[in-house]
């Protein structure tokens, strides 16, 4: 091992210890101190029945909005993209509020499954549109995604306007992320396709470092632009689509964590990946905790703490010059 | 053979044990908590007051209620906060209460009850039910005969004329404002809409389409209506309502002054709808 291998590798081990704690201190807040030592019926339900799986699902989402957030910084060679940016949450977020404001919330499961299909769908017309005569290219790639965004915004914000009935408000905390109401049968599905495009994104890093020098160093390298980036956007968008499917929409992580992380590690993809997913769920994690528990027992949408601590954060990072591409 | 009579006989004992268990009424729940400020005062006027262990935030009537343990918001309680105060009933509605808490709170193994009634003639038979279904029967049939009463006599003149219509000279054209900006207001299938028919009162946005539309200003002032209701979503309403009621300022109800800022007694099915009825009435009589 190399020295420069090896302090990064010692800087991913304290990192992830570090997230460790994190973890463990956001489970035991929330409107009760949860003492394991001292458990009584009510707080173990509450444990397992109620943080456990929001836990889970922040570091599912997290993980997953970090992780394709460094792939696709990198396939655009953008530092401003995040998984939002290509309409994937839109589509999401349209879907679901379909379910949620007419009443197609006929299973527990429907509303994620819907926004699943939306996301999907949504990051597929993207790379139709993104497709032009040389290829997929970034700038096309990015202008279809931003252009189908505001479009299907737009339908939404007038889907929402037509529409009085209750499921309105649960629209907008969908929105904002909120995981209040999260439970484990969102889990397997949402682990399954966060796993798959976890997958297919690491097995590409060797493309996605070959992307980011350039179009035509790839190819000298042997790789095919084009092919890696379909690969690398399909990931993406499966982990973004699984994401917004299990907790809404939670801006921000994906746009900030990258850029933590790469700051520390560098940009090599085989090690900015994997701690882009503890970085991203730890982030998450530990703004659901403080959203459950400033304001207790009254709940906030834990994509609103995220931006809230996350944007002077970035601020402060780009002051100082940290934030490169 | 006495291994098998004691068989047989525990076996009896165990189906008398369950015929008993099945005939006689499960006790009522002890520990309630209440998710909707209406339910909440519909409780205490049922005399269930002692046996509220928590209520939303919003829950503010009566005074007692604001001293009850608080489970957060309508659409966002804090699943835990219920939990932690063990009830063995959770009551809520399926106006403002989504759907996805009843679901968490089943699975959590926490009995719910969710009063359906959305329209102001289902409001009695929506308490009686409630009332039976938490053991308070004979006091819920009492709130909810009061109500029918109520609604009767305001309806209804003795010689069986709607009276409202004959002592308001006929439908005056009204705008019920929740909100102004945006402009929020009541449309058709809402409490407040029947509410309105009761009392003789068109509601100019009865066309909407929608139950709390947003609506246009030029509409507004095209439909002239005579009367403008303002309602309490917030106690600064007046001051929240100067930039609208400019914006209408030609209307012959601005001119007129007849612009009536009204309690929240018709947003919260409950005890008070009576209350809420005589204040409309009281506002539609505006000279």
């Amino acid at each position: 091992m190399t020295r420069a291998k090896g302090s990064t590798f010692l800087l991913a081990v304290v990192l992830f210890i570090a997230s460790l704690v994190i973890i463990i201190a956001s489970i035991a807040s929330g409107p009760r101190l949860l003492n394991p030592f001292r458990m009584d019926r009510e707080t173990s339900q509450m444990l397992l029945a109620i943080r456990l799986p929001r836990t889970a699902i922040a570091l599912l989402m997290g993980g997953a909005l970090g992780a394709s957030g460094a792939i696709l910084q990198g396939i655009f060679r953008n530092p401003l993209v995040d998984p939002y940016i290509l309409g994937i949450s839109s589509g999401a977020s349209l879907f679901a509020s379909f379910g949620l404001m007419f009443g197609l919330a006929l299973f527990s499961l429907s509303v994620p499954i819907l926004a699943f299909i939306g996301a999907i769908v949504t990051g597929a017309v993207v790379v139709i549109l993104g497709r032009g005569w040389k290829g997929l290219q970034p700038e096309r790639l990015l202008l279809a995604g931003v252009g189908i965004g505001f479009f299907l915004s737009a339908v939404l914000m007038l889907v929402m306007t037509t529409s009085g009935d209750d499921g309105l408000k649960r629209a907008i905390l969908w929105m904002s992320g909120d995981l209040s109401m999260v439970d484990w049968d969102l889990f397997p599905a949402g682990l399954f396709f966060v796993l798959i495009g976890f997958g297919l994104g690491l097995s590409r890093r060797h493309g996605l470092n070959a992307l980011t020098l350039g179009d035509e160093i790839a190819y000298s390298l042997g790789f095919d632009p084009t092919r890696e980036r379909l690969f690398l956007f399909v990931a993406a968008s499966l982990m973004t689509a699984a994401a917004v499917s299990v907790g809404g929409v939670v801006g921000f992580v994906g746009l900030v964590v990258p850029h933590i992380v790469r700051r520390h590690v560098g940009s090599d993809a085989s090690v900015v990946l994997p701690l882009s997913v503890v970085a991203g769920g730890t982030m998450l994690c530990l703004a659901d905790a403080i959203a459950r528990t400033v304001a207790a027992p009254l709940e906030l949408p834990a994509g609103v703490i995220v931006a809230l601590i996350g944007s002077p954060y970035f601020i402060f990072l780009l002051g100082k010059g940290k934030i490169s591409d | 053979m006495a291994d098998m009579k004691r068989v047989i006989l525990s076996l009896l004992l165990l189906a008398g044990w369950n015929e008993a268990a099945l005939s006689s009424p499960p006790p009522p729940p002890q520990r309630i908590v209440s998710l909707a400020p209406a339910l909440t005062e519909t409780l205490f006027s049922i005399g269930l007051g002692d046996r509220i262990a928590g209520v939303t935030n919003d829950c503010d009537r009566p005074k007692e209620a604001r001293r009850k343990p608080k489970i957060g918001g309508m659409a966002n309680p804090s699943l835990e906060a219920i939990v932690s105060l063990k009830p063995d009933m959770v009551v809520m509605t399926n106006d403002g209460n989504p759907k996805v808490i009843s679901d968490r709170l089943a699975r959590l193994g926490i009995k719910t009850y969710i009063f359906k009634s959305r329209r102001l003639a289902e409001i009695p038979d929506g308490i009686r039910e409630m009332g039976q279904a938490l053991g308070a029967g004979p006091a819920s049939e009492h709130l909810a005969g009061n109500i029918e009463t109520a609604l009767h006599d305001i309806a209804l003149l003795p010689d069986g004329n709607n009276a409202s219509e004959a002592v308001l000279g006929g439908g005056r054209k009204t705008l019920f404002v929740l909100w102004t900006s945006p402009l929020i207001v009541a449309g058709p299938g809402t409490i407040v809409d029947d509410a309105m028919k009761i009392a003789g009162l068109s509601n100019i946005a009865s066309d909407a389409g929608v139950a709390y539309p947003r609506f246009s200003v030029e509409t507004v002032i095209e439909r002239q209506p005579d009367l403008i209701l303002i309602g309490k979503m917030s106690d600064d309403m007046k001051t929240a309502s100067k930039g609208f009621l400019a914006s209408v300022n030609g209307l012959k109800a601005v001119k007129k002054g007849r612009i009536c800022f009204m309690g929240d007694a018709l947003y919260r099915p409950g005890p008070r709808i009576p209350e809420g009825m005589k204040e409309l009435i009281r506002c539609g009589k505006m000279p």
